[in-house]
């Protein structure tokens, strides 16, 4: 319970079984590759890096195109609605099933039709657009009806099309009237201009190519054959063709997507593949033999060596080790009880444990769903919590990390319930059953109390640093850096509490005593790392300095009466607005309900979130902060993390 | 009835009101102003990336909580309100007022900056955006101390 255990294991295998063991071991999944590339001496050696450049290249191409296809034929897919995706969930798969399935499905034909199909979709839409545009630009000269190849043909005269502003219009009419041969027509006319169609001889041009200069006259080329209404029909024709094509290969699309699934599949196979081949990247190999480096679980390590010895024919070298409890390379993987192992993603937020400290999630976990509860305290609100999250296991199907969020909240729920029990909240006063206590009015002893807890809190902290010198067997530490502080600590509060509290006076004299000899032993001791004398009194005197800091965390703990507190407020008020609303009659009575249901899930979801942020607070900050430092590297697992399906 | 006498008889009750009014107002105006940041930061991530959408509204509601404590302290001030009330408690509930008016206005606003900073590991390495909210959360700290001094002072003195 705590930090797994790890075997190092050295093994040299020939070069050219490498892609079997790498396969198996695949399927065996507990295994974590050390770069052998960061090994100087190694290198220095003459051993050469391995390194499968083509494998990556060619790996990495398939999975683009696997995605590319799954990218465009799910947005056709016909998909469950979203509840029902969800009650379903992902398909659960063992790596031997991915693997078969995988294999079995052969994408590249439907790669290419549909790459053919959007391709063609594609210039489907080009011509599209340019037809559409073109299609406006003729719709303003559809009342012209002459063909328009037939407007360069002539010998005498001179043909224009071309638009001018609308405000130059009348001033246009009047200077084209001056005109003897030139017949001109307005074809159509919009918000800014007027399509213009002229006509004049030869002799006349100059005059006319005046006035149509002086009105802004901008000449437009009709780049079509025939009239412009012939032409308008036919790209209607054209676009409607083009318009059943495209539905034509939306249909093909949807066909297709029935193998979205298949893809997905084939996507998360690819992956593992990818990551297989860049293992070896990991290792170093003479001209023959590759050289592997790694840890494994110890109690995984008799079934590496068998998989090792089926693949390798007996013609390998295997060496297994315990690993070293102070090397920093060891990677860390954490196995915990069904109950604890929901903090876990806690202790990995922060960082993972050096291989030589001890996993702080059992540890973190009783504080952690007491304060929860404290911080939310609504009995209620827990009954929610508690429903909702069974609900949500027993229906819906989700991933390993999922359901232990999920239970996560289960287990916090309880704790809810249990303090707003004993503060006797039910959403928000909503259902009067008294406490033990009444929080609003008694805010004095639970601030008491908030405090007290924190005390235990930050006591317990030390005390895994004492268990944690003392394993290393270095019992002075142990007084030195938890032992003077836990007198001074006791001392000091013992101290000022007979100045408040009229105590024995032999009481105040022993805090005292205790007192300053921790004080004392503080400054004699904690500085013991420092070179002189001088020094060592120093920062020892620095380090009893830190005892103000201990004012501040204690301080910090005050939030558990605070966050409580807030919430039941607001639940409150939701609480007074629902009675004002129900005392205006029937009428009021469906708003009250809508502003109750809405006001407290509103209430619940802020309680939640401010709770849990608040506990990771005090956990980081308080508690991880006397004693844990972390730093510990994750032991990757040889699989790839599934996207679309959860792999087992 | 000059000013001062009107204040002299009912001042009480009305700078107690405004002690009230404060809370909600100061600490109200740095929450809308917090969570406004940071929504508007969380929007430009939410266009490329709307999966994001659930963790970005934690972050953006981490300083919407200095409005609530605001509030509750309003609430409390209420229950205390008392027509007959003398100007001295009047002006002490004011007073009480202030830790979390102006700390809550403040303190809403800088927290709304780290949020926004959180916004962009969110956008960057989702996997530890939880870092950005914890780093948000810090800054509650001071609010919170704010408003468990102004609870008691509202309730510790009884006229």
């Amino acid at each position: 319970m705590a930090i797994v255990k790890m075997n190092k294991f050295n093994l040299f295998v020939f070069d050219s079984e490498r892609d079997n063991l790498l396969h198996e071991l695949q399927k065996f999944e507990y295994v974590h590759f050390v770069n052998l590339e960061e090994d100087e001496s190694l290198i220095e050696q003459g051993l050469e890096s391995v390194s499968v450049p083509e494998d990556i290249v060619e790996v990495n191409e398939e999975i683009s195109k696997v995605k590319y296809a799954i990218d465009l034929l799910s947005r056709y897919q016909i998909k469950d609605s979203g509840i029902k995706a969800m009650l379903e969930g992902k398909e659960t798969l063992s790596f031997e099933e991915l693997e078969r399935r995988a294999l079995e499905f052969d994408y590249q034909p439907i790669y290419n039709e549909v790459k053919n199909l959007s391709n063609e979709f594609n210039s489907i839409e080009q011509e599209t657009s340019r037809l559409v545009s073109l299609k406006e630009e003729l719709a303003h000269w559809e009342g012209l009806e002459y063909p328009i190849k037939d407007l360069t043909t002539f010998k005498q005269c001179e043909a224009y099309t071309g638009i001018i502003p609308v405000k130059m219009k009348d001033r246009l009419t009047e200077n084209l009237l001056k005109l003897e041969y030139t017949y001109a027509e307005i074809v159509s006319e919009d918000k800014k201009n007027i399509y213009l169609f002229a006509l004049t001889t030869k002799d006349e041009m100059d005059k006319l190519n005046e006035i149509l200069r002086m009105n802004g006259f901008t000449s437009i080329k009709l780049r079509i054959e025939g009239t412009p209404k012939e032409e308008l029909n036919s790209i209607d024709k054209r676009l409607k063709l083009l318009e059943d094509r495209k539905s034509n290969i939306i249909s093909k699309f949807r066909e297709l997507s029935e193998n979205v699934h298949n893809l997905e599949i084939l996507y998360e196979y690819l992956m593992n593949k990818k990551l297989r081949i860049a293992a070896s990247e990991n290792f170093l190999k003479t001209e023959k033999v590759n050289v592997i480096k790694g840890y494994i679980p110890m109690d995984k390590s008799r079934e590496f060596t068998e998989i090792v010895g089926e693949t390798q024919k007996n013609a390998y070298y295997l060496e297994i080790s315990e690993a070293d409890e102070d090397d920093p390379n060891v990677p860390i993987l954490l196995k915990n009880s069904r109950f604890a192992e929901t903090f876990e993603s806690l202790t990995s937020m922060y960082a993972l444990p050096k291989y030589n400290e001890i996993d702080p999630t059992p540890l973190l976990a009783p504080f952690y769903l007491a304060f929860f509860g404290m911080m939310v305290a609504d009995a209620g609100y827990g009954l929610l919590m508690v429903i909702a999250c069974l609900v949500a296991l027993k229906v819906v199907k989700m991933s390993e990390s999922q359901e232990r969020f999920i239970r996560f909240f289960y287990y916090l729920g309880y704790s809810t319930i249990f303090w707003g029990a004993v503060f006797g909240s039910y959403f928000g006063g909503a259902i009067p059953i008294p406490g033990l206590m009444n929080p609003a009015n008694e805010y004095q002893k639970l601030l008491i109390m908030s405090i007290a807890f924190g005390l235990i809190h930050l006591f317990f902290a030390l005390g895994i640093k004492a268990y944690m010198s003392i394993r290393a067997k270095k019992y002075l530490d142990a007084l030195y850096d938890v032992g003077f502080w836990y007198m001074a600590l006791s001392g000091g509060i013992v101290l000022i509490l007979t100045m408040v509290v009229p105590l024995a006076p032999i009481v105040g004299t022993i805090s005292k005593i205790v007192f300053i000899i921790g004080a004392v032993g503080i400054v004699l001791t904690n500085g013991r790392d420092a070179k002189t004398i001088g020094g060592k009194l120093a920062s020892g005197l620095y380090s009893l300095y830190g005892i103000s800091s201990y004012v501040g965390d204690f301080v910090s703990y005050s939030r558990l009466m605070a966050l409580g507190l807030s919430g039941g407020f607001i639940a409150s008020a939701i609480n007074m607005m629902v009675e004002m609303l129900f005392g205006l009659g029937i009428a009021g009575i469906p708003f009250g309900i809508l502003v109750f249901i809405v006001g407290q899930l509103f209430n619940v979801f802020l309680s939640l979130l401010g709770a849990y942020v608040h506990t990771i607070r005090l956990t980081y900050v308080e508690f991880f902060g006397k004693f844990y430092d972390g730093g510990g590297r994750e032991f990757n697992i040889f699989r790839s993390k599934p996207k679309y399906i959860n792999l087992k | 009835m000059s000013f001062s006498e009107l204040l002299i008889q009912n001042g009480g009750v009305i700078i107690a009101a405004l002690g009230m009014a404060m809370s909600v107002i100061l600490a109200g105006i740095g929450s809308a102003k917090g969570v406004g940041m940071v929504g508007e930061a969380a929007s430009g991530v939410i266009i490329e990336e709307p999966h994001k959408f659930g963790k970005s509204l934690v972050l953006q509601l981490l300083p919407g909580t200095q409005g609530l404590y605001g509030f509750v302290i309003g609430l409390m001030v209420l229950g205390k309100l008392d027509i007959n009330m003398s100007l001295g408690e009047g002006i002490y509930l004011f007073m009480s007022c202030l830790p979390v008016a102006i700390v809550g206005l403040i303190s809403a606003i800088a927290q709304a900056k780290t949020a926004v900073a959180g916004v962009a590991i969110l956008a960057k390495n989702e996997e530890h955006s939880t870092k950005g909210i914890i780093y948000a959360v810090m800054v509650e700290t001071y609010a919170l101390l704010a408003f468990v001094i102004s609870l008691i002072l509202v309730n510790a003195v009884s006229f």
